[in-house]
């Protein structure tokens, strides 16, 4: 790649929603579970089976050290991602929502199932834990879309330089328009997919816990949107979009630096498959082993879509990326 | 698969991408059930109108390339079947056997469902 890459922007937003704000509220919630030492039962109850009554039994450093240590540790890596490798909005996004879904979630079910033990003689005569697994986890996921919403976007960086002369080009007319689009699929994350979904709705089902539906549904809604594709270069750039229209992924023209074929192995590179952060900070959407399109982008940003035919779409997006910078003067 | 158009060649556009969906086709970049982009992600893409992209579409209809289905667009025909003619050959033995050894069509058939399952 070329030489130095930019520091990612955004670095005191990234460090206020992926670390400062999720450390304090993990912070907030072991102090006040510390706090009420004098009114818990010795030993509290740390685990709950499928019935709902308690059924593991801890002391109360040993309950406050999933908060205390556990989440920070994860914190700690979301921020570092976000710090040094955050050069696309959606890396960033991914970090803070991460960062802050777990760090709500395990403080307010620490609180939560300690306090419904405040006062009481003996731990194994608690309530079950349901409703605060059930709070805690929607608190998450809202606290999560809030702070994603205020983490601030990479500033659109359009360049005047020629794409690189050593990347691909397509032989193309000044007269010529041209346009290339292809659907991906993804046949191991449909097989995986499929497996969970199923799994998570038959143990609903076992378990006679008719709250925990809502995971296969969400699992199956996310997996229809991420699974299939339509990528498409044209005057717009490069752009990769499910079936819904979200996910969606766009390159403009004018952010083009070289977009060239790569060979992607999902697993190894991105730890799994769809819309993924891997490896030096690329970003994409990994849907199957083999042929993808890499665009290095301004900003020192590096996006990935694997798709048959790269070799077809990396050239036409050079080329088409070429015209913007140098204006046709015939009419 | 990649679509050009020139519009300053003599050639209509509408026959210009008909021409190239066809071409696809029988390089085989373009596989049977295979979708192509909806009319109007087309049009949007290589702005033109989109009723230029629709009679094309439709060209490719009558042809017999194409298979216009409401609201799913326009997906590449050909038959997509697997091959029998091994099976038709088989049965067709099976049946002579019978008759040259005598055996009722109704125990030939109870032998083969066994079989089957």
């Amino acid at each position: 790649m070329t030489a130095p890459r930019p520091t990612p922007p955004h670095r005191l937003a990234t460090t206020l929603t992926t670390l400062v704000l999720p450390l304090a509220t993990t912070g907030a919630a072991v102090a006040v579970g510390a706090s009420w030492a004098p009114r818990l039962p010795d030993p509290v109850a740390t685990h709950w089976g499928p019935s709902g009554a308690p059924d593991g039994f801890g002391t109360l450093t040993e309950m406050l050290m999933l908060p205390a240590v556990v989440v920070p540790l994860f914190v700690l890596g979301m921020w570092a991602l976000a710090f040094f490798a955050g050069r696309d909005t959606s890396t960033r996004r991914l970090a803070a929502a991460s960062s802050t879904f777990l760090a709500v979630m395990m403080s307010g079910l620490t609180i939560g199932s300690l306090a419904a033990q405040l006062d009481l003689p003996d731990a194994a005569a608690g309530p079950g834990v349901g409703p605060a697994l059930g709070a805690s986890v929607a608190a998450g996921v809202v606290a999560a879309a809030v702070v994603t919403l205020l983490v601030p976007r990479t500033a659109p960086q359009p360049t005047t330089t020629p794409p690189d002369a050593g990347a691909p080009r397509t032989d193309l007319a000044p007269t010529e328009r041209a346009a290339w689009t292809r659907t991906v699929t993804s046949p191991v994350g449909t097989a995986v997919g499929a497996a969970a979904t199923l799994t998570t709705a038959v143990l609903a089902i076992v378990l006679r816990t008719p709250g925990m539906l809502v995971v296969p549904v969400l699992l199956g809604a996310l997996l229809a949107a991420t699974l299939v594709l339509r990528v498409s270069v044209d005057g717009r750039g490069l752009v990769a979009r499910s079936p819904f229209g979200w996910p969606s992924m766009r390159v403009p023209l004018d952010e083009v630096v070289a977009a060239r074929v790569a060979t992607v192995d999902p697993l190894r590179e991105f730890g799994g498959w769809g819309y993924r952060v891997g490896a030096g900070g690329r970003v994409g959407f990994v849907l199957r082993r083999g042929e993808a399109v890499e665009v290095e982008r301004t900003g020192g940003r590096v996006n990935v879509v694997t798709v048959d035919d790269a070799a077809t779409a990396a050239a036409l997006l050079n080329t088409l990326a070429e015209r913007t910078r140098s204006p046709r003067t015939t009419g | 698969m990649i679509f050009r158009i020139d519009p300053t060649s003599g050639e209509p556009i509408y026959g210009q991408l008909a021409d190239q969906v066809r071409a696809a086709v029988a390089r085989g970049e373009v596989r049977s059930g295979e979708r192509l982009p909806s009319a109007r992600e087309l049009a949007t893409s290589l702005e033109v109108n989109l009723h230029t992209v629709l009679h094309a579409y439709q060209l490719l209809r009558d042809e017999g390339v194409v298979e216009l289905r409401r609201g799913r667009g326009a997906v590449v025909t050909g038959s997509s079947d697997p091959d029998l003619s091994d099976l038709h050959a088989a049965v067709a033995a099976l049946a002579a056997t019978a008759r040259r050894l005598r055996v009722a069509p109704e125990t030939v058939t109870t032998l083969v469902k066994e079989a089957l399952r």
